[in-house]
């Protein structure tokens, strides 16, 4: 089916057996487009023997996520890429580099403007940056959190980052944007942490009214684990603080822009239509059982100009259900459970050489 | 400069002092004598009976290679040593200091320079597992019911990475021996030890297995089966990152044998591991997964991958002449062809450490090495016997290292 007709279709509408029918043809498409252009992607398929057309979508071959860390992987020349984006990445940590050329990028737009459509309705709202305006700067070369803002900041208007350069939250600036656009529907982002630590923890005794908000927040629990903030508790403490009802949480990343999984009203993950997840056995790698965790594996029908279509990640995740939702939604129902942890496997060599690289 | 002293007490020790007394007592007991025999004997059994101990696999490896009959095959061996006019005696004081991620490895060193007759300062680092401190606390125990004079050459430090202290015991050593990866060894080295003192160094080493394909596929069922086995060992029980562990296998043979007896190996050391029921952590799988595919990406001559089960990846290249020594460790093995095993001499280099091997007879292996000559291959041992300890290793024989030759002529 192609991109057009599902942008059109309402999101979460396809039943899961009706999806996979629809987007195999789609994948396999996509798989032979970036063997044709991607001459790497096209000898890891050869030399691990993968060379049938898939039947199902669990059969579709995957690349794990740090292969993008360690190669340059696109299916466009060089000339057609129209930015390079890198995942975030403390210093001294490789980081993924994704290349996107024009059809991609308006493919990651419009699929994006779909889905958040779902909750955020047609137009544009208002909108709160939980960031610092300073983060923007080299719009060639766009890290994840970069990406992030910008990307969500289409969605709205008169835009208010309300984060100095140190963080700290400009009050009256907030005071001043609930005056104006308060009493109507306005959309909120920002990174799951720094919603929690620069503006739940600092407005929780101001008495402000944040009721119209809509809250979209990503990038993951691992900080609050640390300081035992779960979903539930996260929604619970900024409804009592602000009165702000309708947050969503979404699952996505730099190797796959666009296809975000949204959360619904029941505080599980779906993805969109126009892609899918896969949670596989951490020891057989093979499909898990609904119900049993496992390494996530995300598929998209957005990346044309690289090979990341479908991607084993390092994240662990569980599918809950299949078209059972309470919220309306079709698909799969699931959770993200955090990183699959980095144990390292004790040898003669390699914890050594970084201890002694740091004396 | 103080350090902390696990053993023969707890406490706090200077470390100047710590060495004055090692020296001191040095040499008290001569190498062998029957009261380091017995506390060897006693310590092998105290790591047999030992709840803790019991829970690890290479303790009790190590607690058998240490019972009392092998300590008394050792002695006739070291015996054999000497003539009549020289005299195998104790070195001094042997400066150890152990990997701080493979727990017990060094103690094989440790305990021959102990029958050695040395006295022996190891250096703990703060991150030491548990299999680590079990041996530490057993040993404490052990030491407290022995001749005093072995407690008096034995001291178990415990310090960071404090380089001063590093120092101050390198100085006053006899026998500096060092174990951990390249880069921890330069760093050691670069402390000085007296002019006279003498160092071993074991460090980052890559290893091979060679498998005569005709060989293999003359074996029975059972034969298969008991190779799997012992093939297991040498690669799966510590996740293949001992350095001893075969990373590379390569076949002998045509090209149809090899191929042949390449297609038949596999799924049965994967049912070995299935029954074994070994299984890698998710991080290190996914770490595996990616290895191979960087290798595919970084090296041509890769052909093909293979899995057979869950647990075993193999890269097959096209050519000896590609063997390369990146490696993430977890079950994964490249794989090449060659028509003779005398080929190997083109591609082993001083890295290369172990080379097990199966369906050789003892002249080919002997001709390999001399052939070798100075490049390196350390060790020719047959498949299942790539773990196993003992003297001779990383081409020193330890007997050797942790004596003086003494001459005497009448």
């Amino acid at each position: 089916m192609s991109f057009d007709a599902l942008a059109a279709m309402p999101q979460y509408s396809l039943s899961q057996p009706e999806k996979e029918r629809l987007l195999l043809e789609d994948f396999n498409e996509l798989t032979e487009h970036h063997r044709a252009h991607c001459r790497e992607y096209d000898r890891l398929l050869t030399v691990t023997g993968a060379n049938h057309a898939a039947k199902s979508l669990d059969e579709i071959p995957y690349l794990p996520v740090g292969i993008f860390k360690s190669h340059r992987l696109a299916s466009v020349p060089q000339s057609s890429i129209f930015k390079t984006m890198t995942s975030s990445g403390t210093t001294g940590q490789q980081v993924s580099q994704i290349f996107v050329d024009k059809e991609t990028a308006m493919r990651q737009t419009h699929a994006l403007g779909r889905i958040l459509g779902h909750v955020l309705g047609a137009n544009r709202l208002p909108m709160i940056m939980v960031e610092t305006s300073t983060l923007i700067t080299d719009r060639k070369r766009f890290n994840a959190r970069a990406a992030g803002v910008l990307g969500l900041a289409n969605f709205g208007r008169n835009h208010f980052y309300a984060l100095d350069e140190e963080m700290k939250l400009d009050e009256a600036g907030l005071r001043e944007f609930l005056e104006k656009h308060g009493s109507q529907p306005f959309l909120m982002f920002g990174f799951t942490y720094m919603v929690w630590q620069y503006l739940y923890e600092r407005i929780q005794r101001l008495g402000l009214d944040l009721s119209n908000g809509i809250l979209l927040h990503s990038g993951g629990w691992k900080k609050l684990e640390e300081l035992a903030v779960n979903n539930a508790e996260f929604k619970g403490r900024l409804e009592a603080a602000c009165g702000l009802r309708r947050i969503y949480n979404f699952y996505g990343m730099v190797e796959q822009v666009g296809s975000v999984f949204l959360e619904g009203e029941d505080g599980f993950l779906y993805p969109p239509n126009f892609g899918d997840i896969i949670v596989r056995d951490p020891v057989t790698l093979e499909p898990a059982p609904n119900g049993k965790p496992g390494i996530i594996q995300v598929l998209s029908i957005l990346p044309r100009s690289y090979p990341g279509h479908s991607i084993l990640t390092e994240d662990l995740g569980v599918i809950h259900g299949v078209d059972d939702s309470t919220c309306g939604r079709h698909g799969k129902r699931f959770s993200v459970l955090g990183r699959v942890p980095k144990a390292e496997l004790r040898g003669c060599s390699d914890v050594h050489a970084t201890q002694a690289g740091r004396t | 400069m103080n350090a902390k002293l696990l053993v023969p007490d707890s406490g706090t020790v200077d470390v100047h002092e710590l060495c004055a007394k090692l020296r001191a007592a040095s040499g008290r007991l001569e190498p062998f004598h029957p009261s380091i025999l017995e506390f060897c004997g006693n310590f092998s059994r105290a790591l047999f009976h030992d709840p803790m101990a019991r829970r690890y696999a290479e303790l009790q490896a190590l607690a058998f290679w240490m019972r009392k009959s092998e300590m008394q095959r050792m002695k006739t061996q070291f015996d054999s040593l000497g003539s009549e006019q020289t005299l195998l005696m104790p070195r001094g004081v042997v400066f150890h200091i152990p990997p701080s991620n493979v727990d017990t490895i060094f103690i094989y060193s440790w305990i021959l320079s102990v029958l050695a007759g040395n006295s022996n300062i190891i250096r703990f680092s703060e991150r030491a597992g548990e299999a680590a401190t079990t041996i530490c606390r057993v040993l404490g125990e052990t030491l407290a019911k022995h001749d005093p004079a072995l407690q008096q050459t034995t001291a178990i430090v415990r310090y960071g990475r404090d380089r001063a202290i590093s120092s101050a015991i390198s100085a006053s050593c006899d026998v500096r021996v060092i174990w951990g990866g390249d880069a921890t060894v330069n760093d050691i080295r670069s402390l000085p030890l007296p002019p006279h003192a003498t160092e071993l160094t074991f460090a980052d080493r890559y290893s091979l297995v060679v498998l005569r394909a005709s060989a293999y596929l003359a074996l029975d069922e059972k034969g298969r089966r008991d190779l799997a086995a012992r093939f297991y060992n040498d690669t799966f029980w510590f996740d293949q990152m001992a350095c001893s562990s075969p990373r590379t296998a390569i076949w002998v043979g045509s090209a149809e044998d090899c191929g042949e007896a390449s297609r038949q190996f596999y799924p049965e050391l994967a049912r070995e591991v299935k029954t074994r029921g070994h299984e890698l952590p998710t991080g290190p799988r996914i770490n595996k997964l990616t290895f191979a595919y960087r290798a595919i990406l970084d090296q041509p001559a890769i052909e093909q991958q293979e899995l057979y089960g869950p647990e075993i990846t193999t890269l097959k290249l096209a050519d000896l002449a590609s063997v390369r020594r990146e490696h993430c460790g977890g079950g994964l093995l490249f794989q090449a062809w060659t028509t003779t095993l005398n080929d190997l001499s083109t591609i082993i280099e001083r890295r290369d450490q172990t080379i097990t091997h199966f369906g050789f007879a003892s002249s080919e292996l002997r001709e390999l090495a001399r052939t070798l000559g100075g490049k390196g291959g350390d060790r020719f041992v047959p498949i299942g016997q790539a773990l196993t300890f003992n003297r001779f290793w990383d081409g020193y024989d330890l007997l050797r290292e942790f004596t003086r030759t003494v001459y005497i002529q009448v």
